[in-house]
């Protein structure tokens, strides 16, 4: 398992390493019922504070992503993905809502932000 | 407690080297008959210890040890058994040297003499040894030596004092109606002067910031 | 147990110096770093929680009195002091064979294994050794009789980013046992940002606060603006300002809260340096 943690992006390290475990339990590179690496020995290998891992865990617990079995481990939930998508789709939706009312108050065209969209997913691939 | 004397042995072990010199030379003087010296081993150990106290106020040790377990406590006893343990160790050494010195110059033993004055000379390094660390623990080795001069001066000077003006018959005659018994009596008053002058120590080294 | 340290209302009284109702804990299996500038405090805390000097008030570890159960704590405490402490003329030899004595669980092949990773010679006398190996030693021996809490003052002072590396790795592997923890106080604040859990920052004698380290560096925040725009801040929105030649810079307790406020551009990250300095130097 591969985790980049920046410290100048400006994203918190936990926001970091709770972004990029939900990337790999969706990716499906990190199966469901696999064991992830306890919050110590990650802190460790990742030269970050035990608090910082805890917290990670802590939100991904939250968000059912991850479950602590006391003792024993923390394990890669069961994930409707489904569901997971369904949520972040109403959320994209939610955000282009923004997007779309900030344009009519400038009277900008909807032909200029798909265009926009088209060339910040360009970069994003080149990235 | 015996972690603290191993590193006190440790700290002076380069010393043993001069000891050895010494223990050599103080048996030629001896068989020459040159004079005699029988105080000046035992002694030493007390010289060579208080160079200890030094080593460790200068590596700021003191406040380490009072981080280990039991540390303030320890470290008043273990120099107290330290310095008795060589005080030991070098009077039976002086006096093995002092009968094979008192064997090949006269071909006879006189248990009586070398017996007494090895207790003077137990009894006066204990006394020093009493004195100079409470002394020392209060105030610090340097000031110490200048403390612990004056006194052996003032000693000195009393003592002759006494010799000179004061009719010792009488107790030299109680003495010799004690027998031997005196050395016991001696040594035990050398014992309890050092466990007090322990307790002294230990009350002062426990207050004591660092 | 739940912490490894709780201290209390402690006061120390120098002719020059004073400690004031001093107050934090240290939750088990925790890493808190201790700052402040020099004078702040730093090394009397330490010197009162091992008691080398008298104080008053209450400080427990693992949840007992130090001053009841001092020695039973002190097996379970590993020590490095600001101040060199082991006699110069000793070896790592020497330490090894007192230590033994001294501690129910010294751990002769774990000392001899750190000395080996620190590449320091076990027969040498302590004088020959430079000032990091010194360091090194001192390292070495405060971990090697399994200790619960260990409580450095200084112990990456004097040493090169290779070898600070390498204590800060054996510091994380010291607290894969969640029952164990570590107080340490340091100028060098790049190490704290790197392992800290919390940080405990004193200035003249008094506690400015405790926090984690993550709250530190993610919400707070220094802006930069102009004079015009500063006078538009609310003053508490900010906690300390400072007013530089060309810019305003402003102590902010968390970014988000602020950047909802005001429309200043300019909010960037913090370190711990500059937390200190804008603390220490700044105005309200």
């Amino acid at each position: 398992m591969e985790i980049i943690i920046s410290n100048s992006n400006g994203i918190p390290i936990y926001e970091q390493i709770k972004n990029q475990l939900k990337n790999k339990i969706l990716n499906n590179e990190l199966k469901e019922g696999e064991l992830l690496p306890s919050i110590r020995s990650l802190a460790r290998d990742l030269k970050c504070s035990v608090i910082t891992t805890k917290n990670a865990y802590e939100e991904l617990e939250k968000e059912g992503f991850v479950i602590t079995v006391p003792a024993k481990g923390i394990y890669v939930a069961t994930i409707n993905k489904d569901l997971v998508k369904e949520r972040q789709l109403t959320k994209i939706e939610e955000l282009l809502k923004e997007v779309l009312i900030l344009a009519k108050t400038c009277d900008i065209k909807q032909k200029d932000i798909i265009e926009i969209l088209e060339i910040l997913s360009k970069e994003d691939i080149n990235d | 407690m015996i972690g603290l004397i191993k590193k006190d042995l440790a700290m002076i072990k380069g010393n043993f080297k001069f000891l050895a010199i010494f223990i050599i030379l103080y048996f030629i003087l001896g068989l020459m008959g040159k004079m005699d010296i029988s105080f000046i081993l035992p002694f030493m150990s007390v010289i060579i210890m208080i160079s200890t106290f030094s080593y460790d106020n200068y590596n700021k040790w003191d406040a380490y040890v009072i981080t280990l377990p039991n540390g303030r406590k320890n470290s008043v006893k273990s120099k107290y058994v330290a310095t008795i343990l060589l005080v030991l160790i070098l009077t039976i050494v002086t006096v093995l040297l002092s009968f094979i010195i008192a064997y090949c110059r006269y071909h006879i033993l006189d248990y009586e003499e070398i017996l007494s004055l090895t207790t003077g000379s137990i009894f006066g390094t204990l006394l020093v040894l009493s004195f100079m660390y409470p002394i020392i623990y209060k105030f610090g080795v340097e000031k110490a030596r200048i403390v612990i001069c004056s006194l052996v001066f003032g000693i000195v000077i009393l003592g002759s004092l006494i010799i000179k003006y004061i009719d010792l018959t009488g107790i030299i005659k109680i003495l010799n109606l004690m027998q031997n018994y005196w050395i016991i009596v001696i040594l035990l008053f050398a014992i309890l002067l050092v466990y007090a002058s322990y307790r002294l120590s230990l009350k002062i080294y426990l207050k004591k910031e660092f | 147990m739940t912490n490894a340290l709780e201290i209390k209302n402690v006061n120390k009284k120098y002719s020059d110096f004073e400690l004031r109702n001093v107050k934090f804990t240290l939750p088990k299996g925790m890493i808190m770093g201790l700052i402040g500038s020099n004078g702040a405090g730093k090394t009397t805390i330490i010197k009162s929680i091992l008691n080398i000097i008298n104080y008053t008030g209450n400080i427990k570890i693992f949840d007992l009195d130090i001053k009841e159960k001092e020695d039973e704590i002190k097996e379970e405490i590993g020590v490095v002091l600001d101040d060199m402490f082991f006699p110069e003329i000793l070896t790592p030899n020497d330490i090894d064979n007192s230590m033994k004595y001294i501690f129910k669980n010294w751990d002769s092949k774990l000392f001899n294994s750190y000395l080996t990773k620190f590449s320091l010679n076990i027969n040498n006398p302590i004088k020959t050794f430079s000032k990091g190996m010194r360091k090194k030693l001192e390292i070495a021996t405060a971990l090697s009789h399994h200790p619960k809490l260990l409580i450095l003052d200084e112990p990456t002072s004097g040493l090169d980013p290779v070898v600070r590396s390498e204590i800060l790795d054996i510091f994380r592997d010291f607290i894969q046992n969640d029952e164990c923890s570590i107080l340490f106080s340091t100028h060098i604040t790049t190490d704290l940002e790197k392992i800290a859990d919390y940080i405990t920052f004193i200035n003249d004698g008094q506690i400015v606060f405790t926090k984690t380290c993550d709250e530190l560096l993610n919400q707070y925040g220094i802006v930069k603006c102009m004079e015009k725009e500063f006078q538009k801040i609310d003053k508490k929105d900010y906690l300390k300002y400072q007013k530089n030649k060309y810019d305003y810079e402003i102590l902010i307790e968390n970014k988000k809260d602020f950047k909802k406020k005001y429309s200043i551009e300019v909010i960037d990250k913090i370190t711990l340096d500059d937390l200190m300095v804008l603390m220490i130097k700044g105005e309200k």
